[in-house]
């Protein structure tokens, strides 16, 4: 080899250092991302952390949350409503409780809480390590305690959703990241440890989170966010079921461990809400819904409507399709999932506000103001219905499905009977019980709230179990439609019961002989208990205007006129087609329920394929 | 000339006169040769005058190939390379120069995604081996990746096209290389006069094939069959539409039947190109400059498309070691009209409108103006508009903005080592703005009143490559060896902004919409913006080595940063060797005299690829606007993590084995190739199922395992070469792939995806999936029940008092599927033998979307003035997924037409309007009743398909729908004629041609939609499907390509 080729290697050699010199900036490959930011550039300040806390608030609503599947596929059938028909495994098997684990409706929700679940977990691990709430100024400091406290009761809320219809799950209180890889296949824990936790969590929030009157004082603005009525609320409600009955993994009903403990808990909450005077009762029932719920209208002036899942936006993420997928059709629009059944009706007294509020027996025409009567067997819940919405109204050909309707989760009503049924359970029918209920009664009948009325009162003097059977029926006038029903039954082991003397009372209005009544309620008024009483046939005006049952020509306590009044339609009402298009339909009315099996729903197939650690519940 | 074994020889004069002076006549032997000509050798003898003619050598032999960041003789490349060149671009009357690449190079297939004239060109090169990740193979156009593909460039300006195919070529590129790299070089300028060239076109486009539709007659038959179904009696809404009972009826025999097809894409379309080019340059300095101008009206209503290019090249020789060049391209392209679909459900098909809208005007109604109808099914958005009226109603444009600029320096530091610097800037932006009037589906579900989308990406990439060669040759007289060492940064901007708004007042016009946005809402969550920026830093080298000609050996290998990654898993290291054996330079075949050349090759290699979303490693939260929540009626934008990280994620890589034999035989007159290979890729990212009680349903974790083996052929023969007389010139090329999927997620043997579950197909709310990934089959199964004909009367007992048809016990009933069971309704097969079909266990792979079978032949004549072209394609054995027909066979929606096909439907009334099978509630129980079983037998002795579903099971995906796509397709056909030049002298003109095209002039095929070449969605697991794609056309073109 001669000099020059040793030569050119000493220049390539050169060559080569300078090529690995020329890009050697190892920043070069740090590309940190953008419009995305990392978690320190979030949990920055007051405004950031709040818009970390949207997310959380965000997993509420929407189509898989409280705007359609939680709030009106998952609750039906029960002992006063029935979903769709369809045998397919939609959300017309889940209604009926013929579902499978390959049900196309369980994934979405079940995701859905635990996304919450988990979008919580990040809030409520980095808001105490911010600098700002050590060290920031009073106000910034109330406020972020105040965002861990919602946090918390989200959490808790997510978590008791998802028990409720799973029972024993996976136990998550650190976010994500920091377990999912180490413990790809989590087992379920019971669900009393996992109770126990997030109400514990929600003691812990009862002390962040301000009452309604209190939150201008924090510098907040007022809004639907959560206060500390929503959480003590939700408190005494998780305690019901804590102390109450589900399915446990034997393929039994039982209760949970020390429930009395709960029972207080739920007692001495409630308890709270009401001494504490932040709360009431919107005097006006009917205007209650049709005008501050179906209104728009951000919070009623008495703090009735305390936790309210909001809707926005007009699509699936964050809207929620009350007055769509439900209530009367407007111009053939809508999907009325959820229909009232006849014999829920005749539970309501003829001179109960609420019976006309919570059953709508009418569908609307395209000019938007007639209305079509209904049949028994197809009557439509009412308290969100699209031809109360207004501000802005919404026009009878409007294609759209997203009406902006917020979803309420919890009532002041609901906490009264709350108190009532905790406070009897544990004292006895006291005269606070008995207060709390009567309460409620007067108001939905439009009376005064605090003024005796023995016409509307339940009867003095009741035993502690027939004062039960009382609160079972007034949760149902009170909080008909509302997403609360079959898991009240649930907690209660009536669900079967409910279901099977549901059947009976139609039976009888079908046959048109005997009374209703049921073992573990109060029944209808005595003047609507007996079906041979009844109407077959209801005929409505073709001209109706009003929104309540005054579009009926002839009474609905007295039997059928012979001939058909003039100008009027008829419809099936205590009539033969009770029996077969619901009770003995193959395709209807819980026709699936197996008890021992329906009271949880199956985990997704989806899920246990990811995770075989995650057994089935029984019998599916 | 030389003479043979001495030092002496000459050169012929420009007439090609010569004269030599030689030592001994006797024993001597001329050697003439030529550049691109096969040497000649004759024996003098006693002549003094000889007069010889070289023949050009096959061009595959004398042509060079780019491979990553070299330039190499085409018979040294010890790799699987195919290539095609300006000459085979010429013909071909296309504004992406994608499409020319389809059926004419073994392994590649470029196939467009429906006929529209921006429609997405799909280049796959051997098959597409990742799973969720894009399958485009890399581009670099003179030198510098860019993300743009082929549409920015003008098919005129391009010289040659490489595509490399397996690792020994593509693993320089790394992680980018896995999926084939396409290397385009363009035209450079010559020293010498300036060259003028003008290429230009004009021509027609005409729908290649129309659907087959009911008339007005049966159209209006069979709504009132329809409006019969439930109870016997026509219902309010036909009569109230129809405005007849079955007496009158027979007046819509005489109604002049409404062509939507021929309205909405029947158009004759026209398309224009115009090149010029101007190009020289001198002894320091070349050049070539071009402008490009497309103008195509496409045959759908309201549908055009326009672009302009422009590009400039240059070459400037500093000093004799110092070579500077720039390369610049600029390119304006508009596309307009809403096209005929959209990614998405069926909402959003258009051609639905076309096929289905009521065959006939009503009354005074003009064409185009709305239906006087009621919309049916607005809730599932499978609303019927005119289609007319509907083409109006919306307006769309697209724009693509975007340059190039390339600099480099070559610097010859010695004689044999060399430097070349390449810096790309490349800036693409593109603005979609989509305005809807009330008429449009998506208008009507936001309360009938205007919207408008703009989307706008923009995407800026500026590279820089330095790159060191050296080479020794002769060393040792028989040892030649190349280095090459290099390095490359890669640097990737997007920034993706997109707005929505709604509710602008009535009659507003689209200008005044994109412009005035405060006369609507801004939609919630909207203007939404994210960007990102991607960095790659690399390093590569390669070795070359060859002995005597004879053993060829290279080896390289590149080592790849992204800032993908997290810190700990960055980087990446791709390796690659060859090995080559050239059979002809042994002694045994010194005398086998018909092989020319042969050499035999291996190659093995690791390759990446990164087309992967960014920071995917890191807990990221976005705050896109996509996520909210309402407080005080007001939306509080969310942050929200957009996935759950996994730090682990790495690279795709694949590894391929290829075996090749390159010979050259018969004088140099065909060149055969032949390559075998097996490519087994790993790390494939899936989105895979976690436990979503971690808050997230899917991660993307490296796990997925594929692989393709296949074998290609590649043939080019000269047949005829004469001189002045008939040449004939033929590529031929065919190969077969097998695609399989050889691992996903862990537990996981297969994956549902399609229908309205992500990947979507088609589809409404609820429909099941139609695509599967499973563990031994293909990538993109289509998936669903089998189809089984329809059930009969034979099938039911019959109670002649009630006239109630029960369907006899044991039979297999599939009213989970298509509700209440009646003579003529579908049937399916029971795979699993329970008696009753159900999604989850009477489905089965029913399509294969891989042909087994691809190639081309074309072939080129000339003779004297004259050339000629014939191209055609193929594709053998593969499966079409003709959604469309099931959606167009339903009658899911009331007033919807059918295909013609339906005509031979099961009948539920007598031609005479007399009832012969209803349903009818009994108990809550859907019954049915008809007139005896064997009158209802003779009323449908001819039926040959069942009755169109009307609700369940309507868009549910059956075998019946997938259709063998073999074709043939007469993919173009030129004739050309070269005027003899003299004439023109006076007005320097050296050239001029003229041409007549027929592009796409005929397909043999049994498929029975438009076209089987199509697959609308881009998505590897949802391929070949045929749902509303914009229907092809056929062209016939004028053209011209002079040269001054």
């Amino acid at each position: 080899m001669n000099s020059r080729f040793l030569n050119q290697m000493v220049i390539f050699a050169a060559a080569f250092a300078s090529v690995f010199m020329l890009g050697s900036c190892k920043k070069y490959l740090d590309q940190q991302p953008i419009t995305e930011v990392g978690s320190q550039a979030v949990f920055k300040d007051v405004n950031t952390t709040l818009q970390a806390l949207a997310g959380v608030y965000g997993r509420l609503s929407g189509d898989a949350g409280y705007g359609l599947r939680l709030s009106l596929y998952y609750p039906v059938d029960n002992d006063l409503l029935m979903g769709p028909s369809g045998n397919q495994d939609d959300r017309r098997a889940m209604a009926h409780y013929s579902l499978t684990s390959l049900n196309s409706e369980l994934p979405g929700p079940f995701n859905q809480l635990f996304e919450g679940i988990s979008l919580a977990n990040i809030c409520i691990d980095e808001i105490p390590k911010m600098e700002m709430y050590s060290n920031g100024t009073d106000q910034q400091k109330a406020q972020l305690r105040r965002m861990q406290g919602e946090a918390l009761t989200l959490r808790a809320q997510f978590y008791f959703e998802a028990l409720r219809n799973w029972g024993d799950l996976p136990e998550h209180f650190l976010p994500s990241y920091l377990q999912a890889t180490e413990n790809p296949y989590p087992v379920r824990t019971d669900r009393d440890l996992i109770y126990d936790h997030i109400l514990e969590d929600l003691k812990q929030a009862a002390t962040l989170v301000p009452w309604r009157n209190e939150v201008s004082s924090v510098g907040d603005p007022v809004d639907e966010r959560i206060t500390k009525g929503a959480v003590k609320g939700l408190r005494a409600r998780i305690s019901l079921y804590r102390g109450g009955y589900s399915l446990r993994s034997s393929g039994t009903m039982q209760r949970g461990s020390n429930y009395q403990t709960y029972y207080q808990i739920a007692r001495d909450e409630t308890n709270d809400i009401i001494s504490s005077n932040q709360h009431s009762l919107y005097p006006d029932y009917k205007a209650l819904w049709r005008d501050i719920v179906c209104g728009h209208v951000v919070i009623d002036p008495n703090g009735e409507l305390m936790f309210q899942v909001t809707a926005i936006g007009a699509g699936s993420t964050a809207d929620t399709k009350m007055g769509y997928a439900n209530g009367p059709r407007v111009n053939g629009q809508g999907n009325s999932f959820v229909n009232p059944l006849p014999h829920y009706f005749y539970l309501f007294d003829s001179t109960d506000i609420r019976r006309d509020v919570t059953i709508a027996p009418y569908d609307v025409a395209a000019d938007g103001i007639t209305k079509i009567g209904q049949a028994s067997t197809n009557l439509r819940d009412g308290k969100y219905r699209r031809d109360w919405i207004k501000g802005p109204a919404i026009s009878p050909t409007s294609a759209v499905q997203y009406f902006g309707i917020k979803w309420q989760l919890l009532r002041y009503s609901d906490v009264l009977l709350m108190f009532a049924e905790a406070e009897n359970e544990i004292n006895g029918p006291t005269s606070a019980a008995y207060n709390a209920v009567n309460m409620v009664r007067r108001r939905g009948y439009g009376k005064p709230v605090s003024t005796p009325d023995v016409a509307i009162d339940i009867p003095g003097g009741l035993s502690k179990a027939d004062f039960f059977k009382y609160l079972v029926r007034e949760r149902a006038l009170e909080l008909g439609a509302e997403g609360i029903r079959k898991y009240d039954l649930i907690r209660w082991n009536l669900l079967a019961t409910g279901l099977a003397e549901a059947k009976t009372a139609m039976t009888t209005m079908s046959t048109r002989t005997g009374a209703i009544s049921f073992s573990y309620m109060i029944g209808p008024p005595s003047y609507a208990a007996n079906p041979a009483n009844l109407p077959q046939t209801m005929y409505f005006r073709r001209t109706a205007t009003t929104d309540d049952a005054s579009i009926w020509a002839n009474s609905l306590y007295k039997t059928s006129p012979s001939s058909a009044p003039s100008g009027t339609t008829a419809v099936n009402w205590v009539h033969s087609s009770i029996q077969s298009t619901i009770v003995t339909s193959a395709t209807r009315y819980a026709f699936g329920f197996t008890p021992g099996k329906s009271e949880l729903f199956p985990i997704p197939q989806q899920a246990r394929d990811a995770n075989p650690n995650l057994s089935q519940n029984p019998n599916y | 000339m030389t003479v043979k074994g001495s030092t002496s020889g000459t050169s012929t004069d420009n007439e090609g006169r010569y004269s030599i002076s030689i030592p001994d006549r006797n024993n001597v032997v001329l050697v003439f040769s030529s550049v691109g000509f096969a040497a000649q050798e004759v024996v003098v003898g006693d002549r003094s005058t000889i007069n010889q003619t070289l023949f050009s050598t096959s061009a595959a032999l004398q042509d060079v190939v780019v491979i990553g960041y070299q330039t190499v003789r085409s018979r040294d490349v010890l790799a699987s390379v195919s290539s095609i060149s300006a000459k085979d671009l010429k013909d071909v009357p296309i504004n992406n120069a994608a499409e020319a690449l389809n059926g004419r190079l073994a392994g590649v297939t470029a196939t467009s995604s429906e006929g529209s004239p921006d429609a997405n060109v799909r280049i796959r090169i051997r098959g597409g081996m990742s799973i969720t990740s894009s399958n485009e193979p890399l581009y670099v156009i003179d030198g510098v990746q860019v993300e743009s593909g082929l549409s920015t460039i003008s098919p005129q300006d391009i010289q040659t096209i490489d595509v490399l195919k397996d690792a020994a070529a593509t693993a320089i590129y790394g992680a980018r290389g896995a999926n084939g790299v396409v290397i385009i070089t363009t035209k450079s300028g010559r020293p010498g006069r300036t060259v003028i060239s003008y290429n230009g076109l004009i021509g027609i486009r005409k729908l290649a094939r129309k659907l087959d539709v009911l008339s007005p007659y049966e159209f209006v038959f069979y709504q009132a069959e329809r409006s019969r179904q439930q109870g016997g009696q026509d219902s309010l809404s036909f009569l109230k539409n129809f405005g007849t009972t079955w007496d009158t009826l027979n007046v819509y025999k005489n109604v002049e039947a409404m062509d939507w097809q021929g309205e909405v894409f029947g158009k004759t379309g026209g398309t224009q190109t115009h090149n010029v080019t101007a190009s020289g340059g001198g002894k320091k300095l070349t050049y070539n400059f071009g402008y490009t101008y497309n103008d195509d009206k496409a045959i759908v209503l309201n549908s055009s498309y326009k672009r302009h290019l422009l590009n400039l090249k240059g070459d400037y020789r500093v000093t004799d070691n110092l070579k500077v060049g720039l390369s610049s391209r600029y390119t304006l392209q508009n596309v307009y009209g809403a096209g005929v679909s959209a990614e998405g459900g069926s909402s959003l098909s258009r051609l639905r409108n076309t096929i289905r809208y009521r065959p006939f005007l009503s009354g005074a109604q003009d064409i185009d103006e709305s239906d006087p109808f009621n919309d049916p099914n607005v809730g599932n958005g499978l609303i019927l508009v005119n289609p007319i009226a509907l083409a109006n109603a919306e307006y769309r444009r697209k724009t693509t903005d975007a340059y190039n600029v390339t600099v480099n320096a070559q610097y010859t530091i010695l004689k044999n080592l060399t430097f070349r610097s390449t810096v790309g800037f490349d800036r693409n932006k593109r603005t979609d703005r989509q305005f809807y009037d009330t008429l449009a589906p998506l208008s009507v579900q936001n309360g009938r009143k205007p919207l408008i989308s703009l989307d706008t990406t923009e995407a800026k990439t500026l590279t820089n490559s330095n790159v060191f060669t050296y080479s020794i040759k002769g060393w040792k007289n028989d040892h030649n060896f190349d280095f090459l060492l290099g390095e490359e940064t890669y640097d990737l901007k997007t920034k993706i902004n997109t707005t929505q708004v709604r509710n602008y007042p009535l009659n507003i016009g689209y200008n005044d919409a994109f412009k005035e946005q405060t006369q609507g809402t801004v939609v919630t969550g909207y203007p939404r913006v994210s960007e990102s920026r991607f960095t790659q830093l690399s390093f590569f080298g390669r070795v070359g080595y060859s002995f005597k000609d004879k053993y060829l050996l290279s080896a390289n290998v590149r080592r790849d940063g992204a800032s993908k990654f997290a810190p700990e898993r960055r980087w990446g290291t791709f390796p690659a060797g060859s090995v080559a054996w050239r059979l002809k330079r042994e002694k045994f075949m010194e005398n086998v005299d018909f092989i020319n050349d042969m050499k035999l090759r291996f190659g093995y290699g690791t390759m990446g690829n990164n087309r992967i979303a960014d920071y995917l490693y890191q807990t990221i939260f976005s705050h896109n606007g996509s996520r909210y929540y309402g407080l005080n009626g007001q939306p509080v934008i969310a942050y929200v993590p957009t996935a759950l990280p996994n730090q682990f994620l790495t690279w795709e890589s694949t590894v391929n084995r290829n075996f090749g034999l390159d010979m050259t035989i018969l004088k140099n007159r065909l060149d055969l190739s032949v390559d075998y290979y097996i490519n087994s890729s790993k790390n494939l990212l899936l989105n895979v199922n976690i436990d979503p009680t971690y808050g997230f349903a899917t991660q993307q974790q490296n796990v997925g395992k594929t692989s393709n083996k296949g074998i290609e052929l590649q043939l080019n023969a000269t047949i005829l070469r004469k001189p002045g007389g008939l040449n004939w010139t033929a590529n031929f090329n065919i190969s077969h792939n097998k695609n399989q999927v050889d691992q996903l997620g862990p537990n996981q043997t297969q994956s549902l995806v399609g229908g309205v579950v992500d990947p979507r197909s088609w589809g409404v709310a609820g429909q099941p999936t139609d695509y599967i990934l499973r563990i031994g089959e293909s990538i993109g199964s289509m998936w669903g029940l089998v189809t089984d004909g329809f059930y009969t009367v034979s099938d039911f007992t019959y109670n002649a008092t009630t006239s109630q048809y029960t369907l006899i016990p044991g039979t297999v009933a599939d009213s989970a599927i298509i509700g209440t069971i009646q003579p003529g309704s579908i049937k399916f097969k029971d795979l699993n033998k329970d008696g009753k079909i159900d999604l989850n266990n009477d489905r089965t792979i029913i399509g294969n979307p891989n042909p087994k079978l691809t190639g081309g032949l074309n072939q080129q004549f000339t003779y004297k003035q004259w050339d000629a072209s014939l191209f055609v394609n193929f594709m053998y054995d593969f499966d079409v997924y003709n959604a469309n027909k099931i959606e167009l066979t339903n009658a899911y929606s009331t007033n919807s037409n059918m295909l013609g096909i339906m005509q031979d439907r099961w009948r539920t009334v007598t031609p005479t309007g007399q009832n012969a099978q209803w349903v009818r509630n009994v108990n809550g129980v859907p019954t049915v009743f008809g007139i005896p079983p064997d009158q209802l037998s003779a009323l449908n002795a001819n039926a040959k398909i069942w009755q169109p579903l009307i609700s369940n099971g309507a868009f549910i995906p059956h075998s019946w729908a997938i259709e063998d796509g073999s074709f043939l397709r007469i993919n173009n056909l030129t004739v050309g004629y070269t005027l003899p030049i003299k004439g023109f002298t006076s007005v320097h003109l050296s050239k001029l041609r003229f041409y007549l095209t027929a592009n796409n002039l005929a397909i043999i095929t049994n498929y029975s939609g438009y076209d089987p070449e199509v697959s609308v969605r881009t998505d590897a697991r949802t391929p070949n499907l045929d749902y509303s794609a914009y229907p092809k056309s056929r062209s016939f073109i004028f053209g011209v390509n002079a040269t001054f």
